[in-house]
């Protein structure tokens, strides 16, 4: 499809702030192309490159039993790694390691056992795990067996709810993971799942080294709908080789046949010299940046056309799906796996290289097997680096997690909440913010900052203007992908 | 560690050379606290300090302002502490006691074994050690639960001074006798729902005595000094805590407490507030 009948889909209304009904976001080529700057994702925030190795063990230790003395502690979510793959799809630039021996994944699980032993008693019995989330790697690289014993070990060590409103999620590779594993998931206590597709041209799929057809991922989609699974999701990649618009807009096109409540939708970051898969991948065949940005457009028309709402940054889902839901009512949340329903728990991260938030503090795990094996072979918790919240980092992650699930910011709720005067504490980022209002992303006002319809694919330009990390390091050399 | 005493010159100023040389001797004298300076702005000469728990003796009977002086002079601002920090052991020899400026003050009890019992939390304006007057000896701990500035009154010299000054002296009686009344309440055959409304009503009309109306209470307390307090289990008081906001009685977020139903969560607390 051609970039101009994209844009001639910008509304004229592309002013309206959002009033948390998600109204369909804007795409305007030109903004966009001009914004597309590196930035962080903000997952969290301060973000991952700001930890420091003066958090330890001995910090994450202490936050961790901290956080048991709130009236009413947070509940806990668990995010557990598994770093295997049975093989390099030449895109990723996840911490994983590639393998067709299923036995490794033992030596890993004793170890993984044994941190969970080591965390759970840290944290007070009455707290429960509300969010279970199994992501890699290839959380499927374990086999009926070993997935069994990790659920059990724990539902021995940490009180897993059983009421409905637990989301206990696994990321699946459809190549690896048939019908009868997403049963015995279910049987498990999964009910939630996220596929990886990226791409269904046999070319494009060729040229990263993941051959994954319709069929077999439709019968992983399908086998969780039979199994009680509450919520489908599959992920995309755009701006991959080969790439173009027609194929792109039948992979769309097999996509939404596919029904899946959520859908997410990753722009493709090339860093060969970061990531070692990405030396597979022939820079020539990569898609030019024109391409690239009618590629998200084309995906936004498409996804929306057919009944998806945008909810922020790479994230749609269907109208039906909590996370609309919860968007609508202004309780969305957003944390390391994206967006989520539950209200602030405390994160605690398992297995090589996770990523924790206990009280106000991130901490991470040791990002390769030598160092996450000798830490617990040793009795140590494998915590290598974090960073404790100081109150600025507080109040700017609020303002953060506001304009990246509600789109706005009351200013004189927030200033109670904070006990700050908003236009005097954040003067300088809101004169970043005028560049933004000039072209008509955020509306200002004296009690509202709001997203307009324009401004919602610029989420993270607009979160950059209230990183007081990033305009301290803007010198520095810390690099991320480009916002887009 | 031993810190210079922190007298304001603007909360004391040398009015006399006698006065001047008190307050040579309590710059130059030390005390056992961590800090320096001051982290409490709650009054003037004129005003003595309004969260004073003596203020009460001072401001209504107005008190000739050289008696004033003469309470003023016998009390050395103290702090501020850090969480965890000890203002006195248990066994330390009683000389003073205290009134709380700003933070929160615990009181405990430690056995042989190390375990705790929390006797009170201590506010703004509320004393600590009035239980050490008799036998001399502190009897417990007081430790510092956040950021916490204290007026010392030496107790020898104010016992003196209670027999010049009547005020005083009923001011002393009156909160033994609170301290006292305290004590026996919780002793009570209670349930977690009637202690748990009873302490956050106490704390909020506390809060409330010094100054305005704060829209929510901030617990310095963790839950399982609460707990340990009320004698229930620390589930026990996430789990009613948790049960009060669903029935729209608190609003509980973090550390904060909003009393969102005052008349209903005080009609639960109602029988231990009678006593």
């Amino acid at each position: 499809m051609p970039l101009t009948q994209i844009n001639a889909r910008a509304v004229p209304d592309g002013n309206m702030p959002l009033m948390n009904n998600t109204p369909r976001p804007v795409f305007d080529s030109e903004i966009i192309a001009r914004y597309d700057v590196a930035g962080p994702r903000y997952t969290s925030y301060p973000a991952a490159p700001n930890f420091t190795t003066h958090f330890g063990e001995a910090e994450f230790r202490a936050v961790a039993r901290a956080s048991n003395e709130d009236p009413i502690p947070r509940r806990l979510s668990i995010y557990v790694h598994v770093p295997f793959c049975f093989s390099p799809c030449f895109y990723c630039g996840c911490a994983r390691i590639i393998t067709r021996d299923r036995g490794k994944a033992d030596g890993y699980l004793s170890r993984l056992h044994r941190e969970i032993e080591l965390v759970a008693p840290l944290f007070d019995r009455d707290r429960t795990v509300v969010q279970l989330h199994l992501g890699g790697g290839t959380p499927n690289f374990l086999d009926d067996r070993q997935m069994a014993e990790l659920v059990e070990t724990l539902g021995q060590n940490f009180s897993l709810t059983r009421s409905t409103e637990r989301e206990f999620g696994i990321e699946l590779d459809p190549r690896d993971a048939g019908p009868d594993y997403v049963r015995m998931l279910g049987k498990l206590g999964f009910n939630r799942v996220s596929v990886g597709i990226q791409d269904f041209d046999p070319e494009v799929q060729a040229a990263v080294n993941r051959i994954q057809s319709v069929e077999q991922t439709r019968a992983v989609l399908d086998a969780a709908r039979e199994h009680g699974f509450r919520s489908t999701s599959v992920d995309l990649i755009y701006g991959l080789p080969k790439q173009t618009l027609s194929s792109f807009a039948r992979t769309l096109e097999q996509v939404i046949a596919l029904k899946p409540d959520r859908v997410a939708a990753y722009g493709y970051a090339h860093l060969p010299e970061r990531f070692k898969a990405q030396r597979q991948i022939d820079a020539a065949e990569l898609p030019d940046a024109a391409t690239r940005l009618a590629l998200l457009g084309l995906t936004i028309q498409m996804l929306t056309s057919a009944g998806y709402c945008y909810i922020g940054m790479d994230h749609f889902a269907l109208p039906s799906d909590e996370l609309s839901q919860a968007q609508g009512h202004g309780t969305l949340h957003r944390n390391f796996q994206g967006y989520s329903t539950h209200a602030a728990c405390d994160l605690i991260g398992l297995g090589m290289s996770a990523i924790g938030r206990v009280g106000n503090s991130f901490s991470q795990n040791s990002k390769d097997l030598v160092g996450y094996y000798a830490a617990l072979d040793a009795g140590r918790l494998p915590v290598v680096r974090g960073m404790t919240l100081d109150e600025d980092d507080v109040i700017r992650a609020d303002v953060l997690q506001r304009l990246m699930c509600n789109g706005a910011i009351d200013i004189a709720a927030f200033e109670t909440r904070h006990r700050i005067d908003f236009a005097v504490y954040f003067a300088s980022d809101i004169a970043r913010l005028r560049a933004l209002v000039a072209d008509g992303l955020v509306l200002l006002s004296p009690q509202r900052i709001a997203v307009t319809a324009r401004g919602r694919l610029l989420l993270r330009v607009i979160a950059m203007c209230f990183d007081a990390h990033l305009a301290r390091a803007r010198d520095a050399d810390v690099r991320y992908s480009k916002a887009l | 560690m031993s810190a210079r005493v922190a007298v304001s010159e603007r909360l004391c100023s040398p009015r006399s050379e006698a006065q001047a040389a008190l307050i040579a001797v309590a710059r130059t004298s030390t005390v056992r606290g961590p800090g320096v300076g001051l982290v409490a702005e709650d009054g003037d000469e004129a005003q003595f300090c309004s969260t004073c728990a003596f203020g009460s003796v001072c401001l209504p009977y107005g008190v000739d302002k050289a008696a004033l002086l003469e309470l003023h002079c016998l009390v050395e601002h103290i702090g501020p502490y850090g969480p965890g920090d000890r203002i006195f052991r248990t066994g330390d020899r009683f000389d003073a006691i205290y009134a709380v400026r700003a933070g929160t003050v615990k009181t405990c009890l430690v056995d042989d074994e190390g375990r705790e019992q929390v006797l009170g939390f201590h506010l703004p304006g509320e004393m600590v050690g009035l239980n050490a007057i008799h036998p001399a000896r502190y009897p417990c701990d007081a430790i510092a639960l956040d950021t916490v500035a204290l007026c010392r009154f030496l107790f020898p010299a104010l016992a003196t001074l209670a027999t010049r000054m009547p005020g005083v002296q009923q001011q002393l009686f009156r909160l033994l006798s609170h301290d006292i009344g305290k004590a026996s309440v919780l002793a009570g055959d209670y349930s977690a729902d009637e202690r748990l409304a009873a302490f956050l009503i106490d704390l909020s009309a506390r809060t409330t005595d010094h100054g305005a109306t704060p829209p929510s209470l901030r617990l310095s307390m963790s839950r399982s000094d609460i707990a340990n307090y009320l004698r229930l289990a620390a589930e026990t008081v996430s789990r009613v805590l948790r049960r009060f906001q669903d029935q729209g009685l608190v609003d509980v977020d973090g550390r904060n407490v909003a009393i969102a139903r005052p008349a209903e969560l005080r009609n639960v607390a109602r029988a231990m507030l009678r006593e």
